[in-house]
């Protein structure tokens, strides 16, 4: 049993690290901006499902309906009005990865400062969806388990989305290659900017679901941004199957050594891993042959 | 000196009217006026969130209370205290320039410590020569002694880890002497000078009182899942469970210890239990859990303080650091009073050789040491009331077995 | 400049370095440690620019070594003297960064960022692991009498030895070597630069600046745990600070520190609620303002390399076959590409190669100039066995190349594309001077020019100058020709000529059959993977199993 004891924590574990990280695929994968003020934004849409629900008493999976679209509409003026011009501007995309890498460094003293003028630096938490669930012998936290689905429903649908539709063929390929997409008459300033807004909505439905059992406070966003990073590069960026792969494969391995090894030993087992993927693949577990 | 010159040059022009705007430019140097205080504390930064909840808000209550009642005494009139606030980013450097530019730039009279041991410890050197008496509160360190050796402008409040850990398995020892607990004890801790001192500590004094250590694990800072590491303490079917834990890992262990709905006989977590958070999140089932700190809920003075600190700044304080904090503002105030001038050098000696009258009691240090500090505490019908050294005035009897999760 | 004047700027800078050393002096304690602020970030600084900025790989590895080189301050000193101390701490650098640096730097953009930032976190986890279970305490303390002064000062000569090093690194020829990487490592390989052991050994360097700083400013902060000497924002603020100054020049980083630290010091001061907003926004207006950092106002920013080093003259070694392929096949991943093709090369010869798209030329060619390793077979030149041998080793040997899709180092200007080229070279070919060489391919009046900003026929014409700067023997053109207008394609078939006639020799792909036939004594025809005619360019051209491989082949 000790064995579904590990397994089972660990994909819900892992399901969490994958959601935060399914927006991020989409905006460095595919709108090639490399947002340092990612974890920001997930703390932002924390904070925002933690006032509606202690203020209006509106649940998180209720708050999904506000906080999405809000931070869709965010993230496209962010792009429409600042990252489009750089990413205009850089004449490679290592130029461009620099630009969008000061420029979203900038942004992150703005919603970190934000936040604190808001709610100040000490921590938030509350309880939703607190309630134990036994699935063969193994506890689990429902609010962990609707983090779960979330990552595997969000990023199944987004995975069908880029693979089976029209749109989606476009989006892939302006994150191969954007002057050839261009080329073929697509328009590719729209449609960055389009799945930049839509990672920021994944970023918001990370939020929302990690407030319910996360403590959090202002200043914890790189946390976020950089676990969400590990997991988008060691799926192989722009990769969605990847990154949930990545996300669940982390979150079974921390189980795992917390029960067999050492807990002390599970961020730099995470991070070992990590690490391993890439030097045997260096573009990551389902990243294309590097060019 | 540039201040100075320029005015004097401007009334020399005759430009009285220009002078009189740059008043405020030049009150730096009216040091009769006002006391001018100065504190860089961690406002952005991992630390953010512990100085945002002990340190800060007692600054800010301390100064509305001190300027309501017409500012600190000194000889036979009362001076304000103004403010000079910096944040220190959560970087050791950082706090190192910021305290410098405190005592070199704005002058300020006297200077309040950041938040955490590590900026304590970074801040020591500086402050102790630039001669600024230092309240190192919040850290939480064994070589307080040695330091306050060395520092002889330093004092140490929250006691060492070995205090807390020996405070807390005598409690549990006399428990189990009363047949009341087993003697297995499950014990995690984070892996961090803290949660190592903390468990090397209570190794050793769970030893002493003839306890096993059934689970013994660290883990490290920033893991985002507690539960593995809980269910192998479950596993280890302990009497009493012991988390020397940061406020979000104390939060994460409660939440799943309910989930997993574990109970054990006594249930000891903390950093963060003494937080009105703990109280605000877990309602009803906080009752019974144990924690770091406490206070005598009872007193006149600190049930004025939980008023006072609600009225200002909008929240509860905790209830470990916040009143000692606030208590060490008291006596520092007490002590520029009884010194009767902006004398650094003669404060810090008082602050150390002092009595002073505060909201935790009769305050007297011994070796620049707070000696009767609270190692444990319980939340006990909605309050966190002190339960050990239950040698000190207070002391509470602790409620077990703790009630069961609801 | 006048001689006046000369006078006078030199007197300024020395007025300026005195004021700068004699700073502790007159500061006060605030602006003293103002100054260590500036200069620690200075050396961090500087010292990523040398790896990251002609590299641009984007390291986040900083904290990593100053972190190690802060742990080994705290370990050692307080028993060891201080010299020893530091010297310890660039050790611990130097090790760390030689083994993290082979097994990463294969990596590259985006991978290599995050690589360097899990290895700093994996470091930081197994200090702690460590510290927990073997040493049982996590921060250590160190008392130290170490002044402002002294610190100020120790931190003033470590700034100095790091400009100096970036300095002599720029001028030599490993910093041009190192431009030519981060411009394009293929096309710097194939000129015979070894990519892998420059940049590992630059990387090595800078992450002992960093150790060593990290053990300078160990003991201002009496206590030191994983969280202070391993805290990732050092990493970020360091990137932040190099690129914004602009990380291509040795000044550049610096330009950077001193404004960032000063703005980040006034916000704190006067708005300590809402600063990070303004930070922020100010931060935003700076990037978009300023796109190539601010070193990019003063127009500045690269390290020239004079054109031309005069060659030295060298005798020729004449062999009966230059080189001699036999029996080379290619598979990827049970895909023959090239199949048991073998033939012979004798000094002087032009060869060419011709077939449909997709029949193997340039998978051919891939394994001739060591950018493949040819799955079975063997490749003679002058005697030596190719097979294994990595490109840069292949380019010294004097076998030189072009590319299908033009490859120019486009950031660095035409005249150092071709000192690149010769940076490393060992063979005893040609002698003719870079001068000479682009004047040469008709690019004689455009030395200082970015190859960036070259027309594509003048790329073409760069890139077989830089292949000559190699001074090899034998060049693999791959489709030179190709895309030229017909006057060009008469400059482009007499220039190859004139090579022949100065001896060279010469292997073209070629799909322009007039070039073919102007040009080759002797062609071999490829179709799927092997070699199905070769003789006279007349001959094969007319054979009939020729002419049915070009008719069923997609696009001839």
């Amino acid at each position: 049993m000790l064995l579904v004891d590990i397994i089972l924590p660990g994909l819900v574990l892992g399901g969490m690290y994958a959601l935060i990280a399914l927006g991020l695929t989409l905006q460095y994968g595919v709108a090639r901006i490399m947002n340092l003020s990612y974890g920001e934004s997930l703390v932002a849409a924390a904070f925002g499902a933690f006032s509606l629900y202690s203020g209006l008493g509106l649940g998180p999976l209720a708050a999904l309906l506000l906080a999405v679209p809000v931070a869709m509409l965010l993230n496209w003026l962010l792009y429409r009005f600042l990252l489009e011009r750089l990413m205009r501007r850089g004449k490679d995309r290592g130029a461009q990865e620099i630009d969008s890498i000061l420029v979203t460094f900038g942004a992150l003293f703005v919603i970190q400062g934000a936040m604190l003028v808001a709610f100040g630096g000490q921590y938030y938490s509350y309880s939703y969806l607190s309630i134990p669930l036994t699935i063969m012998g193994s506890t689990l936290a429902v609010n962990r388990l609707v983090a779960l689905l979330f990552a595997a429903v969000v990023g199944g649908a987004v995975y069908l989305a880029l693979t089976r539709t029209r749109i989606g063929t476009a989006v892939r390929a302006i994150a191969v290659d954007p002057n050839a997409a261009r080329l073929v008459g697509i328009d590719v300033a729209a449609l960055s900017g389009f799945a930049f807004a839509f990672g920021g909505g994944l970023v918001a439905v990370g939020g929302v679901l990690v407030s319910m059992f996360l403590t959090f406070n202002a200043a914890m966003g790189v946390i976020f941004t950089m676990k969400a990073l590990v997991v988008v590069i060691m799926g192989g960026v722009g990769n969605v199957l990847g990154a949930l792969v990545a996300g669940l494969l982390l979150g079974v391995v921390e189980t795992a050594v917390a029960r067999l090894v050492d807990p002390g030993l599970t961020l730099a087992a995470t991070y070992a891993l990590f690490l391993g993927v890439l030097l045997i693949k260096p573009t990551g577990l389902f990243g294309r042959a590097a060019s | 000196m540039f201040s100075a010159n320029r005015r004097t040059l401007l009334r020399v022009t005759g430009l009285a009217a220009v002078a009189t705007a740059l008043g405020s430019f030049a009150s730096a140097a009216d040091a009769q006026e006002k006391i001018r205080i100065g504190y860089a504390i961690s406002k952005t930064g991992p630390y953010a969130g512990g100085a945002g909840i002990t340190t800060l808000p007692n600054y800010e209550l301390w100064v509305k209370d001190v300027n309501a009642a017409g500012g600190i005494k000194l000889g036979d009139k009362k001076l304000p205290i103004e403010v000079v606030e910096y944040d220190d980013r959560s970087s050791s450097e950082e706090a190192v320039k910021a305290i410098e530019r405190l005592a070199n730039q704005d002058k300020v009279d006297f200077i309040l410590p950041p938040w955490s041991t590590g900026l304590n410890l970074a801040v020591g050197p500086t402050l102790n020569r630039l001669g600024y008496p230092h309240l190192a509160v919040t850290s939480v360190t064994d070589k307080a002694p040695e330091l306050a050796k060395r520092w002889s402008n330093a004092t140490f409040w929250l006691g060492t880890s070995a205090q807390i850990s020996e405070g807390l398995a005598d409690l549990l020892g006399k428990l189990k002497s009363e047949g009341k607990i087993g003697a297995n004890i499950a014990m995690v801790s984070i892996a961090d000078q803290f949660g190592i001192e903390l468990s090397a500590a209570g190794r050793e004094a769970f030893k002493k009182h003839g306890f096993t250590l059934t689970y013994d694990k660290t883990y490290p800072m920033g893991a985002q899942d507690l539960q593995p590491l809980l269910k192998d303490a479950i596993a280890s079917n302990p009497d009493a469970f012991v988390a020397f834990s940061y406020p979000p890992d104390t939060i994460a262990l409660t939440e799943q210890a309910q989930l997993l709905k574990f109970n054990p006989k006594v249930f000891y977590v903390g950093v963060g239990t003494a937080f009105p958070l703990y109280k605000g999140k877990f309602a009803a089932n906080s009752e019974g859990v144990m924690g770091i700190g406490g206070w005598n809920a009872d007193s006149p003075q600190l049930k004025d303080y939980l008023a006072r600190h609600k009225a200002a700044t909008g929240k509860e304080p905790d209830r470990w650091a916040s009143s000692i904090t606030y208590a060490s503002l008291q006596v520092l105030q007490q002590a520029i009073e009884k010194v009767g001038k902006l004398d650094r050098a003669a404060v810090a000696a008082e602050i150390r050789s002092g009595t002073f009258d505060t909201i935790i009691g009769k305050v007297k240090l011994k070796d620049g040491l707070l000696q009767d500090v609270w190692s444990v505490g319980q939340w006990q019908n909605g309050e966190f009331y002190a339960l050990a050294p239950a040698s000190l005035p207070g002391a509470r009897a602790p409620v077990v077995p703790k009630a069961q999760w609801q | 400049m006048t001689g006046p004047l000369r006078a006078l700027l030199w007197c300024a800078a020395l007025a300026l370095a005195a004021a700068v050393v004699t700073y502790p002096r007159y500061a006060n304690g605030y602006y003293l440690a103002l100054g260590i602020s500036v200069l620690y970030f200075t050396i961090l600084a500087t010292a990523w620019a040398m790896f990251s900025g002609p590299t641009r790989y984007i390291s986040l590895a900083t904290v990593a070594f100053f972190g190690l080189g802060a742990y080994t301050a705290a370990v050692l000193g307080e028993t060891m003297p201080w010299p020893v101390v530091l010297l310890a701490a660039a050790g611990v650098g130097v090790l760390t960064a030689a083994i993290t640096g082979l097994s990463t730097l294969r990596l590259s953009g985006i991978y290599f960022v995050i690589f360097s930032f899990g290895l700093a976190e994996l470091i930081r986890q197994l200090v702690i692991w460590y510290e927990v279970n073997i040493h049982k305490s996590v921060g250590r303390y160190l008392f130290s009498a170490v002044t402002q002064d002294i610190l100020y000062w120790q931190l003033l000569g470590l700034t100095a030895i790091v400009f100096l090093v970036g300095w002599l690194l720029g001028r030599s020829r490993y910093g041009l070597a190192l431009r030519a990487i981060g411009a394009d490592e293929t096309a710097a390989s194939h000129s015979g630069i070894d990519a892998t052991r420059i940049k590992l050994g630059v990387f090595i360097l800078s992450a002992t600046f960093m150790a060593m700083t990290g053990a300078v400013m160990a003991p201002r902060w009496t206590y030191i745990d994983p969280a202070i000497a391993f805290n990732p924002t050092i990493s970020f603020q360091v990137v932040i600070m190099a690129l914004l100054g602009g990380a291509g020049s040795l000044f550049g980083p610096v330009l950077g520190v001193v404004p960032l630290v000063l703005l980040f010091e006034v916000l704190t001061a006067t708005l300590p609620n809402h600063f990070s907003i303004v930070l922020g926004i100010i931060f935003v207006l700076i990037v978009m303002v300023l796109p190539n950092g601010v070193i990019g106002l003063f127009g500045a920013g690269r390290w020239r390399v004079p054109a031309g080093h005069p060659a030295t003259a060298s005798a020729r070694k004449m062999d009966a076959t230059l080189l001699a392929v036999d029996g080379v096949s290619k598979s990827f991943s049970g895909l023959r590409a090239v199949e048991d093709v073998s033939f012979t090369v004798a000094p002087g010869e032009i060869i060419g190669i011709i077939g449909p798209n997709g029949s193997g030329k340039t998978t051919l060619l891939n394994t001739l100039s060591g950018a493949l390793r040819p799955s079975s077979g063997t490749i003679r030149f002058s005697g030596t066995v190719l097979n294994g041998l990595r490109a840069h080793q292949i380019a010294r040997l004097g076998l030189a190349r072009t590319f299908q899709l033009v490859r120019v180092m486009p950031d660095l200007t035409v005249a150092e594309n071709v000192a690149a080229a010769r940076l490393f070279s060992t063979s005893n070919g040609s002698d003719a001077t870079g001068r000479e060489l682009l004047d040469l391919v008709g690019l004689g009046t455009m030395h200082e020019a970015p190859a960036g900003e070259l027309t594509y026929i003048d790329q073409k014409r760069l890139e077989l100058a830089r292949a000559l700067a190699l001074q090899p023997r034998l060049v693999l053109l791959d489709e030179w020709l190709a895309g030229l207008n017909p006057s060009e394609l008469e400059t482009g078939i007499a220039l190859i000529a004139k090579l022949r006639e100065r001896g060279l020799t010469i292997i073209m792909v070629e799909h322009v059959m007039d070039a073919i036939r102007a040009l080759c004594g002797h062609c071999i025809v490829m179709n799927a993977g092997s070699v199905i005619a070769r003789g006279t360019p007349d001959d094969v051209l007319a054979d009939p199993k020729v002419v049915a491989a070009y008719l069923g082949g997609d696009d001839a």
